[in-house]
């Protein structure tokens, strides 16, 4: 089990305890990450210049094909957006021969069969529930988590391939084998505000509000993410408000906790 | 030239030199980048500045200062660790430079002083001149060198200052070693010192000692060719270590740079003492000192003052977060400490983008000076005639990754600069696409873009495509699904558009009425509607296609009707 290790920008910039956790748990588990000079996914620009947004999605997929790997990311719009950009790539010929031309004047070639995976299945599939409940030392019974999908990464499922779209059970089934309760709760697979944060603020504050409520009245003690853009809104709407925050626990920080690893190596205080 | 004309001539350089600076340096106090800096007086700057010294400097930071001051500052560790070869080159520059400073233009002042015997024109210091003078020299040409072969090259323009500075250097450098070697091969500065020192001018009666300074020291006299005579010689040579050796070594070996010129010069060196050309060259060296040393405050060069400042400001930094005031005089010092080595801009995330693009914009080195530029002089966005939208681009696809942050040799915090620079922006005009396009009503803009007559700019892959919406039998279901149809728009209410309306917009023909609407930006790409879709429309690619063609037809009449 080898992965290019694709982080993003947020993640190193901002959220960088999702890279200590996952780097500690990958490896507690046995997967291997290899750091590669990679690039923006391309996730900014989408809106603004397709042909710019694939362009640095496959840059990316070729340094992962040049070095002969797949690439593992724990940021759910770099996994949506990269995958996307394979989507545009293979639909449009037009398009994969100007981003070929554009990657070869730098001695890069349009990779094939890079595959593009997220943290969260690489778990419950490359490593396995099995091996990963084998692996738990310091289950965290009785911890009720409420499990937040993250959109880019569930939709649209043709394209990204994560779960059932409609009835998803990975992030729950992640949340069980660390020996906690995931909790059910209606509003699971919502948006969490982020995209319009920028655009439309007080939008943005009502979806993630509504998110927060529904976990809390569904009797979650902590909210799981797994993307770096979701942890940084829950984590900044909660701050800004004045009731006591819900807490906000990385996924590889709540398996982390369960597999006994020292709090530190977790960016945990 | 007197010495009291050029002691005068160096003071009122100097003076000039400390206005500039003066004025430079409280640019650090003054120029305000950002939002939060807007608010904070000069007062409240100057305490932050001498405030934030003393308590670094009677606190245990102290440690962190020094050890700045040591590995980034004295050896230049950061930049070591972003190309060695320029790191190399610089410290070739550095050291070569401020040692010629400090031993040779500074003689008088100080090294006689510490070495009581010390003489231009002797070994050591007839060596070390040509050393430093070349360590200075093959450090430009190796800080050059690392510039040619970097990934990215997108040269922000120089400044007039800057090009005349970096003549000026040339001019010190290349009219020292040319003063050096004039020296070295002149009749006529053998006979000032001759007279001087011996009392004579006589050529005959100085023949032996000529002879010996024609063959060890390379004075280029015309009538002494061929073998000379070896008593004679040795005779000479006796009257030299009597007379001139305590002040003179043999230059072959020493003047390792100015004596190969010297030979070049031997033939022509009379007609060159007939013009007096060791006195010219003097001049043009002074006065090319002086002259660098007037301009150094207005040119980049001021970054020898300004990153020491960086660097060490980083060093004795508490590790809690900075003052506002603080933070404001960061901004404002990071503008001078720029080099623009341009390292930021190799490891920047979106240079990919700005390659695709062809937007240099977007790359650190560029956006620091756009930053300035819009931060100190709000019209300046304005005059940029059809670049003002490329430039705000730049801010609005950085991903404050901090890459240049880690990156930067002098320690600038880029990152906090993007930031704080994006406020500047939105005042002067240009916030992120999705923020001014609220500035009017979809209908508002279709009309305005009527009004503007046909565009023939390309639509999208997919909205071009008839077959991918032709299917969309107006069942809801999108809208149904939409978090934002359910949460409303500004205020809770109903949306401008619903994402099945839009379909039919496409359907319609009626692209334009689609593209300003605040459905179509406010759209939180989670895809509900996509993947919720009975007919398999692929709804929110749309959407984002939408904004794509939007952020182009609604940027360029935005444009248009900016200067109104």
């Amino acid at each position: 089990m080898k992965f290019a290790l694709f982080l993003g920008c947020k993640i190193p910039a901002s959220v960088p305890a999702y890279e200590l956790s996952t780097r500690a748990v990958l490896a507690r588990l046995g997967v291997t990450l290899v750091d590669l000079p990679f690039n923006c996914c391309g996730y900014p620009v989408r809106s603004l210049d397709r042909e710019a947004f694939v362009f640095a999605a496959a840059r990316n997929l070729a340094l992962a094909g040049a070095a002969g790997l797949d690439v593992l990311t724990p940021c759910k719009c770099c996994f949506g957006n990269l995958r996307h950009a394979q989507r545009f790539l293979d639909e449009d010929p037009a398009l994969r021969q100007r981003v070929g031309a554009a990657l070869a004047e730098e001695g890069l070639a349009l990779p094939a069969g890079v595959a593009v995976e997220h943290l969260l299945p690489v778990l419950a599939r490359t490593v396995g529930l099995d091996a990963i409940a084998a692996a738990v030392t310091a289950p965290r019974t009785g911890l009720r988590v409420a499990a937040h999908y993250g959109c880019h990464a569930l939709r649209p499922s043709d394209v990204t391939r994560f779960d059932h779209p409609l009835a998803p059970t990975i992030f729950e089934d992640l949340v069980r084998v660390t020996g906690a309760t995931p909790v059910e709760w209606p509003r699971r697979l919502d948006c969490c505000g982020e995209p319009v944060h920028d655009a439309n603020p007080s939008l943005s504050d009502r979806l993630t509000q509504a998110k927060v409520d529904d976990a809390r009245e569904s009797g979650a003690e902590v909210l799981a993410t797994a993307c770096p853009y979701c942890q940084m809104r829950f984590t900044e709407f909660q701050a800004a408000g004045s009731a006591a925050p819900l807490p906000v626990l990385l996924y590889p920080q709540l398996l982390g906790q369960a597999l006994g690893l020292a709090p530190r190596t977790l960016g945990l205080s | 030239m007197s010495a009291s004309f050029l002691r005068m001539a160096f003071l009122v350089s100097l003076g000039l030199c400390a206005l500039g600076l003066l004025w430079r340096v409280s640019a650090w106090l003054r120029v305000r980048i950002g939002s939060d800096a807007r608010d904070i007086r000069f007062h409240q700057r100057l305490f932050a500045a001498v405030g934030g010294t003393f308590a670094a400097l009677f606190s245990r930071r102290i440690f962190g200062l020094v050890k700045a001051k040591v590995l980034d500052v004295l050896l230049q560790r950061r930049l070591f660790n972003g190309c060695w070869l320029r790191w190399l080159g610089h410290l070739l520059i550095v050291y070569g430079f401020l040692l010629l400073l400090v031993m040779h233009a500074l003689g008088r002042l100080v090294t006689a002083k510490l070495y009581p015997d010390y003489a231009s024109t002797h070994d050591p210091w007839l060596l070390l001149r040509n050393v430093f003078g070349a360590a200075v020299v093959l450090g430009i040409v190796m800080v050059a060198a690392g510039r040619r072969f970097r990934p990215t090259s997108t040269p922000r323009p120089r400044r007039l200052g800057d090009k005349v500075f970096a003549a000026l250097l040339a001019v010190v450098l290349v009219s020292g070693f040319l003063l050096e070697a004039t020296k070295v091969a002149s009749p006529k500065a053998f006979y000032r010192m001759a007279n001087e020192y011996i009392g004579s001018t006589d050529p005959e009666e100085l023949l032996p000692l000529r002879l010996a300074w024609a063959t060890d020291f390379g004075v280029a006299f015309p009538d002494l060719q061929g073998t000379p005579d070896p008593d004679k010689l040795a005779e000479g040579r006796e009257l030299h270590h009597d007379a001139c050796a305590s002040c003179h070594s043999p230059p072959g070996s020493s003047a390792f740079v100015s004596y190969p010129i010297s030979r070049a010069l031997a033939p022509i060196a009379e007609p060159l003492d007939g013009v007096d050309a060791d006195t010219w060259l003097l001049y043009l060296h002074l006065a090319a000192c002086f002259l660098g040393l007037i301009l150094l405050p207005f040119t980049r060069f001021i970054h020898v003052l300004a990153d020491p400042v960086s660097l060490l400001a980083n060093g004795a930094a508490s590790s809690g977060p900075l003052s506002p005031a603080g933070r404001a005089n960061r901004r404002a010092l990071a503008i001078d400490a720029c080099v623009d080595c341009r390292l930021c801009d190799d490891r920047c995330s979106v240079a990919p983008i700005a390659r695709s693009l062809g937007n240099p914009a977007l790359l650190p080195s560029h956006k620091l000076l756009a930053t300035h530029a819009v931060a100190t002089n709000p019209r300046w966005l304005d005059r940029q005639a059809g670049h003002a939208r490329r430039i705000a681009e730049g801010a609005v696809l950085c991903t404050t990754c901090g890459r240049c942050t880690d990156r930067c040799p002098v320690g600038i915090d880029l990152a906090d600069l993007w930031v704080a620079g994006r406020a500047d922006l939105a005042r002067a005009g240009q916030p992120s696409p999705a923020q001014w396009v609220r500035e009017r009503s979809a209908l508002d803009w279709d009309e305005a873009l009527a009004a503007r007559g046909a565009v023939q700019d390309p639509i999208g892959p997919l909205s071009s495509n008839r077959e991918t919406y032709s299917a969309c039998v107006q069942c809801q279901t999108c809208t149904n699904v939409c978090p934002v149809v359910a949460h409303g728009g500004e205020e809770p209410g109903p949306v401008d558009l619903t994402p099945q309306k839009v379909m039919n917009l496409l359907r319609l023909g009626m692209v334009d009425l689609a593209i300003g609407s605040s459905m179509v930006w406010d759209c939180a790409t989670c895809y509900q509607c996509q993947e919720h879709c009975p007919e398999g429309i692929r709804v929110t690619d749309v959407m984002l296609e939408l904004r794509e063609l939007g952020y182009r037809r609604l940027g360029d009449t935005r444009e248009r009707r900016q200067p109104e």
